[in-house]
């Protein structure tokens, strides 16, 4: 059809980073425009609704903490997918790898409640990385041994690990004391990571987070380990045929991958509700997909992506509150950001020639 | 046939076709007669391959214009190429392996729903005589050999009424003897006044053609006769300085046995790969193992690097037997393996030509500072290797991806001739480089030989392994036909087994 007004539309040889960030650019606010849109469907007016938006995201101190506190647990998720994605091993297991690292931390740590918090601190973060860095690495097991694809094994993994839960949770040996909640008790005080500023929630998990983020970005860039993974990505077989087991490799990449997605379960679970539940760490590891897409795999890219997110999903309540815009809506401009920014994205590959008529 | 009539068959008028800034196709005019057979002869990226995707309507020129019998075309599409009487014969072949002969033939050739199989079938019969192509429309494309799929290719184009023929590098996957068949096939095709234009890097074929046009970097060199020219005539134009052609070499060293195959066996998916294959490899000695591809020779190299594992026999390096040990043991053994994919094996191509020769060694302690690579050490040790080996790039950081085939197998060539202490193993190391860089893989050759390494070359260039080889091997399912000192082999003998006739030849 495009062809008929003259065009051809023709892949490029290469794309330019400043063409690159053109395309996304445009893409962006084109998202914003359909946002605006969403807005005027429900009766608002686009400009109050992004105002209200931003105020309740960094409007006031408080505010911005609270951003950075939804941020956390997506800076771990997104920095466990980008590692995940950068191998190009596909790991959507990144829900399920939080739980798993909160119910193992949870396990770990209860048997020491009462202890210090010198003790009882480093044993969540470790219980933490063990339980999501083992959860996955069940996938690249089952991917290097039985070579089922770990888009599959990590999605329903996440499944198992959510019913797993819920049953300890409802008449195992984790349920309160009677309490009517599928939860646990409170957990010990000298359990709960410690809160950076008076009068915020702003917990350590948030500065764990960004000693995450640069443990990642020196490991990828500058060390033999993140060569490999980069190698991985690019071209497995070359990295093959030179002598390094690639199933090492993958296997390597699924712990390291799932132990960051276990932080950011231990980070909710002793840093924001001080309670193991379900409802306390669901969904940060499918939003930390977009995270690590939008943050183009890149760990300070991660960060950015994530605080962008927090501040969505935190202004959303004060938009809701202030202009009457549901705030599920939100989601809604989430998946749109995605969607434009992956249009933009590709569409910068291609160019539009003129042929001669 | 070297004056064209009247009206040529394609004349092409300043044709000029860009890539971003780079000018694959400079200002190139050139006219075929019919019955002519012209050969395009240049390095690679000399602009050969843009040239006949212009004509094919694979590419579109920015400027120049193609006429055919005179008559100027628009080639925006294949399906425009083909209706002006233009047809192409890839160097991989488009058949549908599952579709039988006469299905591939008509696919895609119907106006209405319906097709007249049987006039298609009697038609095809009727080209495949006159031009003495041997086919049988109703057999399956999956179960032909190389040489089958390239006649139903030319059956194809013919069939859709091809009067200019294009062939890109039609004999790099024939036997010598089905390479023969083509040009038979060809003089046919002349004879009914079909021009052919045919690509290759094959001297021996060039100077069979009519006439030659010599591309360099993108320009049109000259067009010659090609009766009034000799080989290194063409080589100067197409070089542009004269090649060395003879290397001076030593009498093979009476080493010691390097490495040593005892009735090595493979088969994998139902398939015979490695066949009791039983071969000695002394220290300073090149073995060319000659035959058609896919016939065990990918196999026979991976099996020493470990790629994969024998099921049967021993690989014994230096007395050790190493069918057991890892890849990285292996080459840490003083092995080097030089794939013959160089962009799917042997480099990531995201990755800097430093990251490149350190691939499989980044955990060595000469590359680290701590827990870190030490990218002084490996931008130094890339940037002697980009001079030692005469790399054409920007520098150590430039991206594999970026090189050009010649230049990322130099690249390959550094890292592995470092590796290779005691043993080199090498896979089409001149597959798809220019005749500079051909020259210079030799030249290295020789100087690893000399150094005392055991050399085991493989490849589809008979050229190489009869300029190299102290010893040759002939290949065929997986066996070890034959083995000649390189003064008692020849081609009459070792065609033959190539194609698996073994009477009475091996020695």
């Amino acid at each position: 059809m495009i062809e008929r007004l003259g065009f051809r539309i023709e892949p490029r040889s290469e794309t330019t980073a400043k063409g690159r960030a053109l395309a996304v650019g445009v893409a962006l606010a084109a998202s914003l425009v359909l946002c605006a849109l969403l807005f005027l469907a429900v009766g608002v007016s686009p400009f109050a609704a992004f105002q209200s938006l931003a105020q309740g995201a960094f409007g006031t101190w408080r505010a911005a903490t609270e951003t950075l506190v939804k941020a956390t647990p997506l800076i771990f998720t997104g920095l466990a997918t980008a590692i995940a994605f950068r191998a190009r091993l596909w790991n959507i297991g990144a829900e399920g790898q939080v739980f798993a690292g909160a119910m193992f931390a949870y396990w770990c740590q209860s048997a020491l409640a009462g202890n210090s918090a010198w003790i009882q601190l480093p044993v969540i973060v470790l219980g933490a990385m063990v339980g999501g860095g083992l959860y996955a690495g069940l996938a690249a097991i089952l991917k290097t041994r039985f070579r089922v694809d770990e888009v599959i094994s990590t999605v329903m993994l996440n499944y198992i690990i959510v019913f797993a839960l819920s049953l300890l949770l409802l008449k195992g040996p984790w349920s309160e004391a009677g309490g009517f909640f599928e939860q646990t008790a409170k957990v010990d005080p000298g359990s709960i990571l410690p809160i950076l500023f008076d009068k915020t929630r702003l917990h350590l998990g948030f500065l764990l987070a960004l000693v995450a983020a640069a443990f990642v970005y020196l490991m990828m860039k500058k060390s033999p380990v993140g060569f490999e993974i980069r190698a991985a990505g690019s071209n497995l077989r070359a990295l093959e045929v030179q002598g390094t087991n690639s199933r090492r490799v993958i296997l390597m990449v699924m712990l390291i991958s799932g132990a960051l997605a276990g932080l950011a379960g231990m980070s909710e679970v002793y840093g924001v509700h001080y309670r193991l539940k379900a409802g306390a760490i669901t969904s940060y590891g499918y939003t930390g997909i977009i995270v690590a897409i939008l943050g183009l795999l890149n760990p300070w890219g991660v960060v950015i992506a994530a605080i962008l997110f927090g501040a969505l999903v935190n202004g959303a309540t004060f938009m809701q509150i202030k202009t009457g815009v549901p705030s599920a809506l939100i989601y809604a401009i989430e998946a749109i950001l995605l969607l434009f920014y992956l249009a933009g994205w590709a569409a910068s590959s291609f160019k539009l020639k003129r042929i001669k008529p | 046939m070297t004056t064209a009539p009247a009206t040529p068959r394609l004349t092409v008028r300043h044709l000029t076709k860009r890539f971003g800034t780079l000018i694959a196709n400079d200002d190139v005019s050139l006219s075929i007669a019919a019955g002519e057979l012209h050969c395009l002869l240049g390095e690679n990226g000399a602009g050969k391959s843009t040239f006949s995707a212009c004509l094919y309507g694979l590419l579109q020129p920015e400027a120049g214009e193609i006429a055919i019998d005179g008559v100027k075309v628009e080639l925006t599409s294949p399906a425009k190429a083909i209706a002006s009487g233009i047809g192409m014969v890839h160097q991989h072949f488009v058949l549908v392996p599952s579709f039988t002969v006469l299905e591939n033939i008509v696919v895609g050739t119907g106006s209405g729903p319906r097709l007249d199989m049987t006039a298609a079938r009697s038609r095809i019969l009727e080209l495949s005589r006159q031009f003495g192509l041997e086919i049988t429309p109703g057999r399956l494309v999956a179960d032909l050999s190389v040489g089958e799929k390239q006649w139903v290719e030319i059956v194809k184009a013919l069939y859709l009424g091809a009067r200019l023929l294009i062939l890109d590098e039609p004999t790099a996957v024939l036997t010598p003897q089905e390479s023969e068949r083509l040009f038979a096939i060809i003089q046919q095709l002349k004879a009914s006044g079909i021009a052919v234009i045919l690509i290759s890097h094959k001297m021996n074929e060039v100077m069979r053609s009519d006439r030659v046009s010599v591309l360099r970097k993108g320009r049109l060199v000259g067009t010659v006769t090609t009766k009034d020219v000799t080989r290194d005539d063409l080589t100067m134009m197409m070089v542009g300085r004269p090649v060395a052609q003879v290397h001076a070499r030593s009498k093979p060293g009476a080493g010691e046995t390097a490495l040593s195959f005892k009735g090595v066996s493979l088969a994998k998916g139902g398939r015979t790969h490695l066949k009791n294959v039983t071969l000695d490899l002394a220290a300073g000695e090149i073995i060319g193992i000659a035959g058609v591809a896919g016939n065990g020779q990918d196999e026979l190299l991976e099996a020493v690097a470990g790629l994969v594992r024998p099921d049967s026999g021993n690989i014994l390096l230096r007395g050790e037997d190493i069918s057991v040990l890892s890849v990285h043991d292996i080459a840490r053994r003083g092995a080097g393996y030089v794939p013959s994919d160089r962009f799917r094996d042997g480099l990531v191509s995201d990755f800097s030509i430093a990251e490149n020769l350190i691939l499989g060694q980044h955990w060595d302690e000469r590359w680290r500072s701590g827990p870190f690579l030490d990218e002084t050490a490996t931008r130094r040790s890339a940037e002697t290797a980009i001079a030692s080996y005469s790399v054409m790039a920007s520098g150590p950081d430039m991206l594999c991806g970026r090189l050009s085939g010649g230049n990322a197998q130099k690249v390959i060539l550094a890292r592995e001739f470092a590796k290779a202490r005691h043993l080199l193993l090498c896979n089409q190391p001149t597959r798809g480089v220019d005749i500079g860089v051909i020259e210079f893989v030799h030249g290295e050759l020789l100087r690893k030989r000399e150094e005392g390494c055991a050399i085991l070359l493989v490849s589809e260039e008979l050229e190489d392994i009869f300029a190299l080889s102290d010893r040759i091997a002939v290949m065929f399912r997986g066996e070890i036909l034959g083995v000649f000192p390189r003064d008692e082999a020849d081609i009459t003998r070792i065609g033959p087994l190539m194609a698996g006739h073994a009477h009475g030849a091996a020695a």
